[in-house]
């Protein structure tokens, strides 16, 4: 209780003390007192409104998204829009799987990819690096965030699709693989930087009492490093998958936007996000195959809002040192 | 104090005279104003918006906001009043493959549009027949030594369902037959850009394309034994080409028939037209 009690008096002492000096000389029609209590008023009306139209703008959103993907179902059952790999919205065949599927096998394939090296590019980066190379390499990686995802497709398009063409022998290259490795290059800097960040947070008494140990440098990182930093990691990965996941782009560049099952690595194929843009722009507005585009939109969103809270989960959690 | 004020006072009203001096003697040249949204076809934006300029010098009270989203959103947008004009590939009053006509529009050729079947220039095919591109496109014919060329197969580019280009070579070069859409060779593309790049870059590929787009670096075969040139679309002999529509809700007035008229006359037709590569309607019997 005189743990509360201390600081409100206090308080009290202080407020009652600006009180009198606020209702000293004051020259015009409104005492200082009220024109700063509605200075006051005014901002913090302010800065609820602009929280609420934050939330506003989200909500309506989810609403408008939810509302018209809604739709769909009045003429395309919930079985055949999840399940039915036939896309021929010429036809009225609305199955949306081959894009639900070709989203998450393109992700994990991009995960399987860009996991690995961004963790090795972060020990290297926090553990091995002399302090003058840190300081060069991490800006790389920032300013390697910053580029256009577009710029990254079109290269995906004239450079990366013809040397799959070359070094493989397929006819075309297009496919989930050129997605992929597209998408790795895009979310290695994200990963990589996040999983730096989160080792270097971990606390030097541990690498310390592991060399004590008699471990060697490899077995300190394999062993007590990486599962220490377990959590930021985790978070590193996710961000990275939403990246993957949302990304546009770059993928409708490479990808060959073909409504088909993405059954092999080089086979054109599509996914949520390219399947979208490919046709929200030449559908009729009020037509079925619209509200199907706006509920796979809806869908898109579900995951990522679905990542954003695990990833506040395990922000939650984490190592403390 | 005085003087400050009686200062800014003549700036104000010299500024307002200069305004209104210019607005008025403009002015003068043309009584039309009104505001005009035109939307719609990629394809015919260069054309619209070149057009606009020259529009907004002789009538500078008219504003005209010009945009482009896919032929499809031209007649859609004039049906929901976004627009005033939407600018298409084909005549939306009227049903085309994939597409119902729109109800009540009316629509006014403002260009003729030739487009090419284009393969990779390492393709060995100079020409192809209606009845070899139909097999082509609906995925019959899968290599390229069935039509004449060297053993290899045949990978397939298209543009996505709504491309107005697409509904144009459906029509005219496949003969309204459709398009295969799927297939381990097949890949659909967002934009002529995008399909220009496509070609160019993959061997052994086959797309279509506007004739203005044809680049040195693919090759442009004949159909059914005829170049496509612009000589050939005039002259009657080359078949794969459609007129560029701007579409209204009901008989234009004011600014936007004004607009309309002034892309048919033959003062923009066989100038500003003809150098963005665009053949004159007048051009065609």
């Amino acid at each position: 209780m005189s743990m509360i009690d201390i600081p409100t008096s206090g308080k009290a002492s202080a407020s009652s003390e600006l009180g009198r000096s606020l209702e000293a000389s004051s020259g015009r029609i409104f005492s200082r007192k009220s024109r700063l209590s509605f200075y006051n008023r005014t901002f913090r009306i302010i800065c609820i409104a602009s929280a609420v139209f934050v939330c506003m703008i989200l909500f309506s959103i989810l609403f408008l998204m939810g509302r018209t993907g809604i739709l769909t179902f009045d003429t395309v059952s919930v079985k055949d829009f999840f399940l039915s790999t036939e896309w021929v919205p010429e036809n009225d065949q609305y199955g949306a799987f081959i894009f639900i599927f070709g989203t998450f096998a393109l992700t994990l394939l991009t995960m399987a990819i860009s996991v690995p090296l961004s963790v090795i590019i972060a020990i290297f980066l926090s553990e091995m690096t002399p302090g003058w190379l840190k300081t060069a390499l991490r800006p790389v990686l920032d300013l390697l965030v910053g580029i256009p995802s577009v710029v990254y497709g079109f290269l995906g398009l004239t450079v990366l699709i013809p040397m799959l063409r070359t070094v493989t022998g397929t006819n075309m290259g297009d496919g989930i693989l050129a997605a992929a490795i597209v998408l790795t290059i895009m979310v290695l800097p994200t990963i990589s930087r996040i999983t730096d960040d989160s080792i270097v947070a971990v606390p030097k008494k541990y690498r310390d009492a592991s060399y004590a140990l008699g471990a060697t440098r490899f077995q300190t990182i394999l062993k007590v490093v990486l599962p220490a930093a377990r959590s930021g990691i985790m978070y590193a990965v996710i961000l990275g998958m939403a990246h993957a996941i949302g990304e546009t782009m770059a993928v409708v560049m490479v990808i060959g936007n073909t409504p088909q099952l993405a059954d092999a690595l080089f086979k054109p194929t599509s996914v949520l996000t390219s399947n979208i843009v490919m046709q929200i722009a030449n559908v009729p507005f009020d037509s079925t195959w619209n509200d199907a585009l706006y509920l796979m939109g809806f869908i898109l969103l579900v995951i990522s809002l679905l990542m954003i809270v695990i990833v506040r989960l395990i922000q939650g959690r984490g190592v403390k040192a | 104090m005085k003087r400050k004020w009686l200062k800014g006072m003549a700036l104000t009203l010299m500024a307002l005279a200069v305004a209104f001096g210019t607005v008025s003697s403009a002015g003068a040249a043309s009584k039309l104003s009104g505001r005009i949204v035109i939307n719609g076809s990629s394809a015919l934006l260069p054309l619209t918006l070149q057009a606009a300029n020259e529009f907004k010098k002789l009538n500078p009270k008219v504003r005209i906001s010009a945009s482009a989203a896919g032929s499809i959103t031209g007649p859609q947008s004039v049906r929901k009043g976004i627009a005033d004009i939407g600018a298409v590939d084909w005549d939306a009053s009227k049903d085309v493959p994939g597409f119902k006509k729109f109800d009540g529009q009316v629509a006014h050729k403002v260009a003729v549009i030739p487009f090419a079947a284009v393969v990779n220039s390492g393709v060995g095919v100079s020409g192809l027949t209606t009845s070899q591109l139909q097999g082509i496109f609906s995925g019959k014919i899968t290599n390229w030594k069935d039509v004449g060329g060297s053993d290899a197969d045949i990978i397939v580019v298209n543009r996505a369902f709504g491309s107005g280009t697409r509904v144009n070579f459906q029509m005219k070069a496949l003969a309204g037959k459709d398009f295969m859409t799927k297939g381990s060779n097949y890949k659909e593309v967002k934009s002529s850009g995008d399909m220009k790049t496509a070609i160019e870059t993959t061997p052994n590929a086959i797309g279509y394309i506007d004739l203005v787009y044809v680049t040195s670096k693919m090759k442009a075969v004949k159909i059914n034994n005829v170049a496509p040139t612009e000589a050939n679309v005039i002259n009657g002999s080359y078949k794969v080409w459609g007129y560029g529509y701007y579409m209204t809700k009901e008989q234009p007035t004011g600014a936007t028939k004004a607009f309309i008229d002034y892309v048919q006359s033959k003062k923009f037709q066989t100038g500003s037209l003809k150098k963005l590569k665009f053949i004159p309607i007048s051009a065609m019997k």
